[in-house]
């Protein structure tokens, strides 16, 4: 019975390293950094699963070096172009929107979510927590 | 020659063919837990955080267990694990089917198959689990002759 549990302690002190590992080389963030909501927020794993309308807030540049599938280009500097696409995506398929940037501390996924839901007070709009890197 | 002389051979091939299926299923979890949180989600029973801290740790030890059932020091509480693990994937995968849940597995990660053929799922994983239950019996049997002959 002790040589069974010193070999689950063994198995589970390994698994325990490994998930360390994840969380240390930046494969994966802390599962407790993952509850850190603010309002208006959504996880990428929560936003997958209800399949929303991708927004990229992030500058053109970096949209057209890679984004996520579908997504939509809208920033403050192509407002006034892009705009109409996302309301004709919006009014077409009537999904939630969830907008995103670079990483957990750029501001613009939430400046351009807010500004969202004054042109679209109907959506069901969000910014993506940590951002979203390539 | 006697069917007993083929035991020794079926155990290795089953023990190498589920440790084969448990690595081969951890690997990509493991370099994306965001999809497998996805999958994980799919199945409507857990939701964050604790999905996150599922995806994070079920990849690791299905892979430490992977390996563990061809060493010898860890092999019998790694086959114990493992069947363990096949029970509840297939008690998962049954409660799914049964609810009419259409989605990814996530067995093996990012998967291409947008949806799961659940009756060959379970039938793989019973499969999967009296190979298990095979090898479990096998290690035990030796197990209990070499403490004889210790004694």
């Amino acid at each position: 019975m002790a040589l069974l549990i010193k070999e689950l302690t063994l198995i589970c002190v390994l698994t325990l390293l490994g998930a360390s590992f994840s969380i240390f080389s930046g494969l994966t963030q802390p599962p407790w950094s993952a509850s850190e909501l603010e309002a208006g927020e959504i996880h990428q794993v929560d936003a997958e699963v209800i399949n929303p309308i991708w927004v990229d807030a992030r500058p053109e540049v970096d949209y057209e070096t890679a984004h996520i599938e579908g997504a939509l280009s809208l920033n403050d500097s192509n407002w006034d172009s892009q705009i109409f696409d996302l309301m004709g995506a919006w009014l077409e398929s009537p999904q939630p929107i969830v907008v995103y940037c670079s990483s957990a501390s750029c501001d613009t996924s939430k400046q351009i979510a807010e500004r969202l839901r004054m042109d679209l007070p109907d959506a069901e709009i969000y910014s993506l927590h940590g951002g979203w890197q390539p | 020659m006697k069917i007993h002389a083929f035991i020794p051979l079926a155990t290795l091939i089953a023990r190498l063919s589920i440790a084969g299926t448990f690595i081969s299923a951890a690997l990509p979890k493991i370099k994306a837990p965001t999809e497998f949180a996805v999958s994980i989600e799919g199945f409507e029973l857990i939701h964050s955080p604790l999905v996150h801290w599922v995806a994070l740790l079920l990849p690791w030890l299905e892979l430490i267990i992977g390996i563990g059932l061809i060493v010898p020091m860890i092999r019998k509480v790694s086959g114990a694990l493992i069947a363990g693990l096949l029970i509840l994937f297939i008690g998962l995968h049954a409660s799914a089917w049964q609810r009419g849940l259409d989605i990814s597995c996530g067995c093996f990660g990012t998967e291409a198959e947008p949806t799961t053929n659940y009756s060959l799922l379970i039938l793989r994983n019973l499969l999967l689990l009296a190979a298990t239950c095979f090898v479990l019996f096998r290690d035990l049997k030796a197990n209990r002759a070499t403490s004889k002959i210790a004694i």
